[in-house]
């Protein structure tokens, strides 16, 4: 069941790359719109209650350090 | 009436927090000279050129270097209670700088003041406690063309804990950034120690568990049409230590009983049925962690969707999956407002029980015989959490810059369903936050 799992969204993101075409930079009014950012929209708060709450982690900022819940 | 002391007179003057302002100071002062210095443009942020531009006066620019770096403060004050009786105040402070020449800063600085009178506190007959955990984080990041790095630091600490980790990231955009591949690596080294009920807590010198780990980090993120993105990371984790919480007791069962322990057995239930032993928690000293993240981005014409899904495997057994999705909506050039909707499932560690089973000790002279390893820790059971919710932000700035004020409010609610546990079977939690974020 693992790998099945972690195969998904590599094959997602090898249909997703077939349908891709270059984007010259002038091309990318709506790309460069602020809510388009990987920046997140919830503070360090809402990372902390996730990562306390769910036994999962990754995925989020290599600078976190530990929970701190001893 | 602890709060304002708090504010006041005590955490803002701690060294930690004084470093990451005297090193914001210092580094603000080096990247505005390097920002004046600097014949070098490149850049891509269409907010920022025009920035640059209009900032200045034309007297202002006759007479001094022009400062085109753009600075970064906010704030955030946000809360969480639950049904399990545990309530966080969390306010957090955050603060960068960035310039033309692609050098940029960013501090951090948060607070968590916990109190808590949970199950598992409960069941070990404990009071109600309260705890204070400051963290504070420094990076930088230098990307002056399509090849970029990054370093920084952090550091967590509570009475009975303390984490230091630093990290650094390397980043290489190709095809005009039509995709951009990125590396990191990030170590932290975490220290556990224990406190007792009274608040006295034993120094690390005379007790404490070491925790050592390294973070491996690949990713990719593409353009895939004029309105679209997607990014796919990988997260290889590994953990050297004993992570088993110093506090938490584990009731064991006889055989015959085991079987026949109900989900959510109350605490009465459990110790009029549980054998005389209570021991530690235990768990396996190394764990090996992955996680795949996928996420995608569409700008629509007044609206933006992201998504995210991230599956998860570790050698303790423990399956995951975590899917989230913001629906974003402009209102006007003034408000943007989304729902939010979380779902994570995960299936429990290999040694998972509901009731452990211990018997009589072995002829090696143990009084007991217990199982090698075992836990309490229900986020390491079978479970699944539901959330949703939302926020809005308020963008108070000048028409011309409206975005250089937000203002924004978000509210989350979260149902947590145990499916194999003791003492409780459910967790509701709440979620709210308000931030301030200035730009100039």
């Amino acid at each position: 069941m693992g790998p099945r799992i972690i195969l998904l969204p590599l094959v997602l993101v090898a249909l997703g790359t077939v349908g891709c075409s270059h984007v010259a930079p002038y091309e990318r009014g709506k790309l460069a719109h602020p809510m388009m950012t990987a920046d997140d929209l919830e503070g360090p708060a809402a990372a902390h209650v996730l990562a306390v709450h769910e036994g999962a982690t990754g995925g989020g900022s290599l600078s976190e350090s530990g929970c701190g819940c001893n | 009436m602890q709060l304002r002391h708090f504010f006041r007179s005590s955490y803002f003057l701690r060294p930690s927090f004084l470093v990451a302002a005297a090193a914001l100071m210092v580094a603000t002062a080096n990247v505005n000279t390097a920002a004046a210095d600097s014949s070098d443009d490149d850049q891509t942020s269409t907010d920022r050129t025009e920035k640059a531009v209009s900032k200045p006066s034309k007297k202002a620019a006759e007479t001094a270097p022009e400062d085109t770096a753009i600075k970064r403060i906010g704030t955030e004050i946000a809360g969480y209670l639950d049904t399990d009786h545990v309530n966080v105040l969390t306010p957090s402070i955050n603060a960068g700088i960035e310039n033309v020449s692609g050098a940029s800063l960013n501090a951090s600085y948060l607070v968590d003041v916990v109190s808590a009178a949970s199950a598992d506190i409960v069941s070990t007959a404990s009071n109600r406690w309260q705890e204070v955990r400051q963290a504070g984080g420094l990076g930088a990041q230098y990307k002056p063309h399509d090849l970029g790095v990054g370093v920084g630091g952090s550091v967590s600490s509570e009475p009975d804990y303390l984490s230091v980790g630093f990290f650094a990231t390397l980043v290489k955009d190709f095809d005009e950034k039509n995709w951009t591949l990125t590396f990191g690596y990030g170590y932290s080294h975490d220290t556990a120690g224990r406190c007792g009920d009274n608040g006295q807590c034993t120094p690390f010198s005379v007790f404490s568990r070491d925790l050592q780990r390294g973070s491996f980090n690949a990713g990719i993120a593409w353009v895939v049409d004029r309105a679209s993105l997607a990014s796919l990371t990988a997260d290889l984790i590994v953990e050297n230590g004993d992570q088993s919480k110093v506090y938490r007791y584990i009731p064991m069962f006889a055989p015959n009983v085991a079987g026949n322990v109900p989900l959510g057995a109350s605490y009465d239930w459990v110790n009029a049925n549980r054998l005389p032993e209570r021991p530690l928690e235990q768990l396996p000293l190394e764990r090996r962690r992955f996680a795949l993240t996928a996420r995608y981005a569409h700008r629509y014409e007044a609206s933006t969707l992201r998504l995210e899904e991230r599956f998860y495997s570790d050698d303790w057994g423990l399956v995951a999956s975590s899917s989230d999705g913001r629906w974003i909506f402009d209102l006007g050039k003034r408000f943007a407002l989304w729902p939010h909707a979380r779902l994570h499932v995960q299936k429990g560690v290999s040694f998972w029980e509901r009731a452990y089973i211990s018997g009589p000790g072995g002829s090696n002279g143990d009084a007991w015989n217990l199982p090698l390893y075992r836990t309490g820790d229900r986020e390491l059971g079978p479970l699944w959490t539901v959330e949703g919710g939302g926020g809005l932000k308020w963008y108070l700035g000048s028409d011309a810059e409206p975005r250089t004020w937000q203002l924004g409010f978000s509210a989350d609610a979260m149902y947590s369903a145990y499916l194999d546990d003791l003492y409780i079977t459910n967790r509701s939690g709440y979620l709210g936050a308000i931030t301030l974020e200035v730009e100039w």
